[in-house]
């Protein structure tokens, strides 16, 4: 998809924005600078699947911050600080987003002066922690290591006896540095950097990489390189929500299910070996279509699906049937609906909160919007909700994969592509990972090279859904409410 | 609750019969150089070319042709070099025993015939019948699932007395995945000195021996070799959760 662009001058973006968000079906997608000299504001319409680049121009390294009217601006604003040393002025809390203290030294890696150089950072980040004063409140640092198997984070909790006051959350301390990276290496390359962002993630990454380079060179992909991507993402859709709802259980101590759960998730991994001959469909979906047919596999595919459908259904109803199971989630890790708009929490997450959106009922990928299921909503956002809409969305990838299995047009799957990418010009990707609307921005230079490549990961929005709904509940509740939101680090931090 | 016993009894034995089976057809699997094909050398170069970590290096030889070497502690498994090589010197690798002791055990050439892994020296000798195990992500999280996935019933690892702990204190072996950028170091080194001795530490997957896709960036995600000292290689994007044991294996001392 190709975004429309306006100019709009610096002093007048912070107005625009916000009357844009106050019409219905309107979105903003992602805030980030070319190079340190604009502010880039990404709006979606999700009415008319439309999108537009409000560019501004900057004349120096500040400009006025859009946090203050718009809340869910604060995480894309500190992220700009980390990389690109711009200051947002009025910032409420402007603290690190996607580095930490090892990156202290004043790089703005991502911004560059007229000579392309690296310019420094005007004024060092601000590691600080809030304090959350008064008589019995203590602070309970946890991470980065954890005690899991699980990628590394910071969380700060301040309590008072066994309630939470206050949960900040530090990240940064997986930047690799992907972004840069993207630029760096020619681009029939970077598929392979794109799908690492999150490898949980690798389908929905590489599609929104692939879409996103293909609107670039206005290809048209083949019928089955569709079904085939459909496939993929809805593969390691079921995959995941099996492992977290697995996971949930392994944290209210129901083994049984838990056991059961990774026994079914290692049949979903069959699913995605079988098409894309990785268990974490790596290297499958490309720019052009996907690298392979698995033309011989598709009967054990639809035989392994129907297998899973049968024992899936009474698994998930043992465990969503369950009284203790019922009592422990009610209640834990409650998100608003308002709260949840404010922030632009979308995904599992958002819909948990009867925000109605998922991508692929609007924006096109792979099959979709044609096939997109209805997206499954709950209204009472706590941790329970969350578990229910991942149950639903099982329910409808199993039907997907089901479908796209038996409608397999013929044909190739990918087409010829060009091998140079045009000037200029803007290419976006969106599509519906497993967490959540995730956004791949390409940004062309005068000679057709990449310049800037920017990843909008859906725990960018929901982390600050994880630090709200942590707030006011017991510490003891803290691990299920971090699991039913169950968020990426690694796609956060790049 | 009977209900649930019912299900669980119906579903008979999940865990695979046998020590590391070979992958089955439909897995791309690692890459490996077949000794008895050409190479058509420098002036083809179509395998280094398209490597997307720069893993492949083709040099000038003498005698059957160019000698090509294939590292993969750098590989990333994407089989695009099997597809492109004119003259098939590429196959596929199905063999799940792919951990090592050594880094550069992880070079493939086609001068010299496969390596196999070998056992560690003396301090893997106490860890023979139980490994606990402390994993540190550091990277893309496809690895940790893989680790995970080792212990579920399917693999279930436990079988073989290698535990996972949640403290390095309990730990015998830090298994860390990920390119280890800077922003982990620190961490990284913490976990390492709260140790006690004799401890192991694992690379596992190629983003942790080399930085895999990672390398060369500024945030410094060049592998775990850099900070600490590496005895056990497991290659692999992510690598099979039957190498993942096997590398726990060769830790063991039992490979």
């Amino acid at each position: 998809m190709i975004p429309t662009i306006k100019e709009v001058a610096p002093e007048q973006l912070d107005s625009t924005l916000r009357s844009w968000l106050t019409e219905e079906g309107h979105r903003l997608g992602l805030i980030t600078s070319i190079d340190g000299r604009q502010i880039i504001t990404l709006l979606l319409n999700k009415r008319d699947a439309s999108s537009s680049i409000l560019w501004s121009r900057l004349d120096n390294n500040e400009y006025q911050s859009l946090t203050p009217g718009t809340p869910q601006a604060h995480w894309f604003e500190r992220a700009i600080h980390d990389l690109f040393g711009l200051i947002p002025i009025g910032h409420p809390r402007l603290k690190p987003a996607v580095i930490n203290e090892a990156f202290s030294n004043g790089l703005a890696s991502l911004a560059q002066d007229i000579d392309s150089t690296v310019t420094s950072r005007p004024s060092g980040p601000d590691f600080s922690y809030l304090h959350v004063e008064g008589e019995g409140i203590f602070e309970l640092p946890v991470g980065p290591v954890h005690a899991g198997i699980i990628e590394p984070g910071h969380f700060r909790l301040s309590c008072l006896g066994e309630s939470v006051v206050n949960l900040e959350i530090r990240l940064g301390f997986l930047h690799r540095g992907i972004e840069k990276r993207l630029t760096q290496i020619p681009w029939t390359k970077a598929r392979f950097i794109a799908e690492a962002a999150a490898s949980d993630t690798a389908a929905a990454n590489a599609l929104a990489h692939a879409i996103a380079i293909e609107s670039l060179l206005e290809v048209e992909i083949p019928a089955r390189a569709q079904y085939f991507r459909t496939l993929a993402l809805e593969i390691e859709r079921l995959a995941m929500h099996i492992a977290d709802i697995g996971g949930m259980a392994v944290d209210l101590g129901n083994l049984a299910v838990a056991a059961a759960a990774s026994r079914l998730r290692g049949q979903s991994l069959r699913l995605a070996d079988l098409l894309a001959g990785s268990r974490f469909l790596r290297g499958f979906v490309a720019p052009g279509g996907v690298t392979r047919d698995p033309e011989n596999f598709l009967p054990q595919l639809k035989a392994i699906n129907a297998e899973l459908s049968r024992e899936l259904t009474p698994l998930l109803d043992y465990f969503l049937s369950n009284p203790s199971v019922y009592e422990r989630l009610r209640g834990v890790g409650s998100l608003s609906t308002s709260l949840a708009k404010e922030f632009g929490v979308i995904g599992v997450a958002g819909r948990a909160s009867n925000i109605d959106y998922d991508a692929r009922t609007i924006f096109p990928h792979a099959t979709f919007p044609k096939n997109a299921p209805k997206p499954v909503l709950d209204s009472q956002g706590d941790a329970l909700s969350r578990i229910l809409v991942r149950a639903g969305e099982i329910a409808s990838s199993l039907n997907l994969i089901d479908g796209a299995l038996d409608n397999l047009p013929s044909g190739s799957t990918k087409c010829t592509m060009p091998s140079e990418l045009p000037a200029n010009k803007t290419g976006l990707g969106i599509v519906e990972a497993f967490r959540g609307e995730l956004i791949h921005l390409v940004v062309t230079d005068e000679s057709g090279k990449i310049n800037r490549y920017a990843i909008k990961d859906p725990s960018v929005n929901n982390w600050t859904g994880l630090a709200i709904a942590a707030r006011n509940n017991v510490i003891a509740d803290f691990p299920v409410c971090n699991k039913s939101f169950s968020l990426a680090y690694s796609g956060h931090d790049l | 609750m009977f209900d649930l016993l019912g299900y669980l009894l119906k579903q008979g034995k999940a865990t695979q019969p046998g020590l590391f089976p070979d992958l089955d057809e439909a897995a791309r699997g690692m890459p490996k150089l077949a000794v008895d094909k050409p190479c058509q050398g420098k002036s083809c170069n179509a395998c280094a070319d398209i490597c997307p970590t720069n893993a492949i290096s083709v040099f000038e030889g003498q005698g059957k042709g160019a000698q090509v070497d294939l590292d993969l502690g750098a590989c990333i498994g994407c089989g695009l070099c099997i597809d492109t090589c004119p003259t098939e010197l590429f196959t596929r690798d199905t063999s799940t025993r792919s951990a090592v002791s050594c880094r550069s055990m992880l070079t493939n050439s086609n001068s010299t015939p496969a390596r196999t892994a070998s056992a560690m020296p003396s301090k893997s000798k106490i860890f023979r019948r139980s490994l606990a195990v402390r994993v540190v992500s550091t990277g893309c999280s496809a690895c940790d699932l893989e680790i995970g996935a080792a212990s579920n019933p399917i693999f279930d690892m436990e079988r073989f007395g290698i535990s996972i702990v949640a403290s390095p204190r309990m730990a015998d072996a830090l298994l860390v995945t990920g390119p280890v950028g800077k922003g982990m170091h620190e961490a990284l080194r913490r976990t390492y000195g709260a140790m006690a001795e004799p401890r192991i530490v694992i690379a596992c997957g190629s983003c942790a021996i080399s930085g895999g896709v990672h390398q060369n960036g500024y945030a410094g995600a060049n592998g775990l070799g850099a900070i600490l000292p590496v005895d056990v290689f497991i290659p692999g994007c992510p690598p099979h959760p039957w190498s993942i044991i096997h590398g726990l294996f060769v830790a063991m001392g039992r490979e």
